[in-house]
């Protein structure tokens, strides 16, 4: 019977199987294998680790993460704190549904959408901030450079993701039992006191898996800051370990290099999330 | 709750929502503009209405290249999506249904692989393609986006949530597990099937990455791609015409989210307590 069960099993799971196998599993052995060799060009040489101690070297690569940690230190728990305040809101305004859609909508828009709008519009040339400028006496302003560069990154991604974390909260929070706020204001607790001291803390389980979610794309980003390339021309290539990753395989040609400096992210990534989900743990009291 | 502190929080709402509307709107009225009319940073549509002028500019770019896109996009997105679901769902139910062996260990590899980047698979992808001549060919691109790890983890809960009871009363009529699966567990998952499906359908259209590692030549681009590189011969990006593409691109998903909204964003309209 456990045979029968065996043959079903692996027949119905067989499809998925195979392309997990071609298009994950192996391509991370394969590329475990191909990280081991020097490369140039169609020649290849074993190297060892070699590439790994060039990486682990490359301070192009490890300046890149400024980037996405600036996205980690300020865009993640900012946009979360905003969007479980907006998840609160929600429940407390008319016309609640129009704004939930509205704030959702930036999420159909691909990235790369956002990516080539939001830089047109800080765009010398289209900006309609320009005139607003003029108005108030400076020239000829400059918006997209390599220091604001960040910034109109952190305005890109909030744009994109506050509506789609605020109805995830607003999810949770509308499983909250009313009946915990309202014994609460009947003992006389304000909006305030009432969201800080029982809802905030149910939503715990909730911002958690929203933070590993983020803390994955904040590591990776990578579409946004390509379309801003596209006006900022002096951008560097390292401007996140994703494009430098990216430059390096087909910029630069160095595939085996490129493939190593992939895996040691994954590895960095990893260890942060863990690094987190230990943290969280410890504080939040969660078992695995 | 005291009447100023709602009428607070409206406007606090309202002006939020200014923030997420207004690219939407900077959008759709640069698609009325010329590029003349574009670098003059104006905030209301083009008076010469250059809107149909964009539009044929953009089909009519690089000899016709935008319809191939076009069409990729939604065969990419349909294929991937459509068989992908479907062997995630066979899969879910794989899990569901038998006690196999090495069943425990088998999903834990697959959810653990859910977190490798796609950076770290792409570039050995890359080079697996190569070998196997594929580059370059829409198979690049449709291959890696059939499999869907993450619709697997939903496929699963959805199954979990048929009663025993069905499969023992299918098995008791006879049927053949082909046709539990099929004729009775398919269609009671249905919404969830739905939801997996579109989901998916909007990442494989949205992969900007997975289509500018596999491909190379313009006709095999999906629309994501192919608008990042309407140029001049001079190499800069034609900005009237990439504006109107942008639209183009995004226009088919606000339609989906905003019909389907039940399957992609359930406490969207729900009711508020």
């Amino acid at each position: 019977m456990r045979r029968f069960q065996t043959l079903r099993g692996y027949l119905f799971l067989l499809p998925f199987l195979v392309f997990f196998i071609i298009v994950t599993v192996y391509p991370v052995i394969y590329g475990g294998y191909l990280s081991l060799f020097g490369q140039h060009g169609a020649r290849m040489w074993f190297v060892g680790l070699s590439n790994y101690k060039s990486v682990f070297t490359d301070l192009l690569f490890w300046k890149g993460f400024g980037i996405p940690l600036f996205l980690l230190f300020v865009q993640v728990p900012g946009m979360i704190v905003i969007a479980i305040f907006i998840g609160l809101l929600y429940e407390r305004v008319r016309h609640s549904m129009v704004y939930r859609l509205i704030f959702y909508l930036p999420y159909a828009v691909p990235g790369v959408v956002a990516g080539i709008i939001w830089s047109y519009i800080f765009s010398k040339s289209m900006s309609p901030l320009v005139a607003l400028w003029k108005l108030f006496g400076a020239t000829d302003p400059e918006f997209i450079t390599l220091t604001s560069v960040r910034w109109i990154l952190l305005i890109i991604i909030l744009w994109e993701w506050t509506g789609f974390t605020s109805l995830i909260i607003y999810s949770t929070l509308v499983s909250i039992p009313k009946e915990y706020a309202e014994a609460a204001e009947m003992d006389g607790a304000t909006w305030l006191q009432v969201s800080y001291f029982i809802k905030i803390p149910l939503l715990r389980n909730t911002v958690f898996v929203l933070f590993i979610f983020n803390i994955f794309g904040a590591m990776q980003v990578f579409n946004e800051p390509m379309m801003l390339a596209v006006l900022l021309t002096n951008m560097p290539p390292n401007f996140t370990p994703a494009m430098y990753i990216y430059n390096q395989a087909f910029a630069y040609g160095a595939f085996t290099y490129s493939i190593a400096m992939g895996l040691v992210l994954a590895a960095v990534i990893f260890v942060v999330s863990f690094f987190f989900m230990r943290q969280s743990m410890k504080e939040l009291d969660i078992h695995a | 709750m005291k009447t100023s502190h709602r009428a607070r929080f409206e406007v606090i709402l309202i002006l939020l929502s200014l923030y997420f509307i207004i690219p939407f709107y900077w959008l759709l009225q640069s698609t009325t503009k010329d590029i003349g009319q574009l670098m003059q940073g104006t905030f209301v549509p083009g008076v010469p209405n250059h809107f149909i002028d964009n539009l044929v500019g953009v089909f009519t770019y690089n000899r016709g290249v935008f319809i191939h896109w076009l069409i990729n996009s939604f065969l990419y997105s349909g294929v991937g999506s459509f068989v992908g679901t479907f062997f995630a769902a066979m899969a879910g139910f794989a899990f569901r249904r038998y006690r196999f062996f090495g069943r425990k260990f088998l999903f834990i590899l697959i959810l653990g692989f859910a977190l490798v980047p796609q950076f770290a698979t792409a570039l050995p992808l890359f080079i697996e393609f190569k070998n196997f001549h594929i580059l370059n060919t829409s198979w690049a691109f449709i291959v890696p986006s059939v499999l869907n790890i993450f619709g697997v983890y939903l496929m699963v809960v959805y199954w979990n949530q048929v009663p025993e009871e069905l499969f023992d009363a299918a098995m008791i009529d006879g049927a053949r597990e082909t046709t539990i699966f099929l004729r009775i567990g398919f269609p009671t998952i249905l919404p969830g099937v739905t939801t997996v499906l579109l989901i998916s359908f909007v990442a494989i259209w949205n992969n900007y990455f997975l289509a500018l590692i596999m491909l190379n030549t313009y006709k095999v681009f999906p629309l994501i791609l192919g608008i990042t590189r309407i140029s001049s011969s001079s190499g800069w990006p034609v900005y009237n015409l990439t504006v109107m593409g942008a639209f183009l691109t995004a226009f088919p998903l606000l339609i989906l989210f905003i019909t389907l909204q039940r399957f992609l964003a359930p406490q969207l309209t729900g009711a508020v307590k």
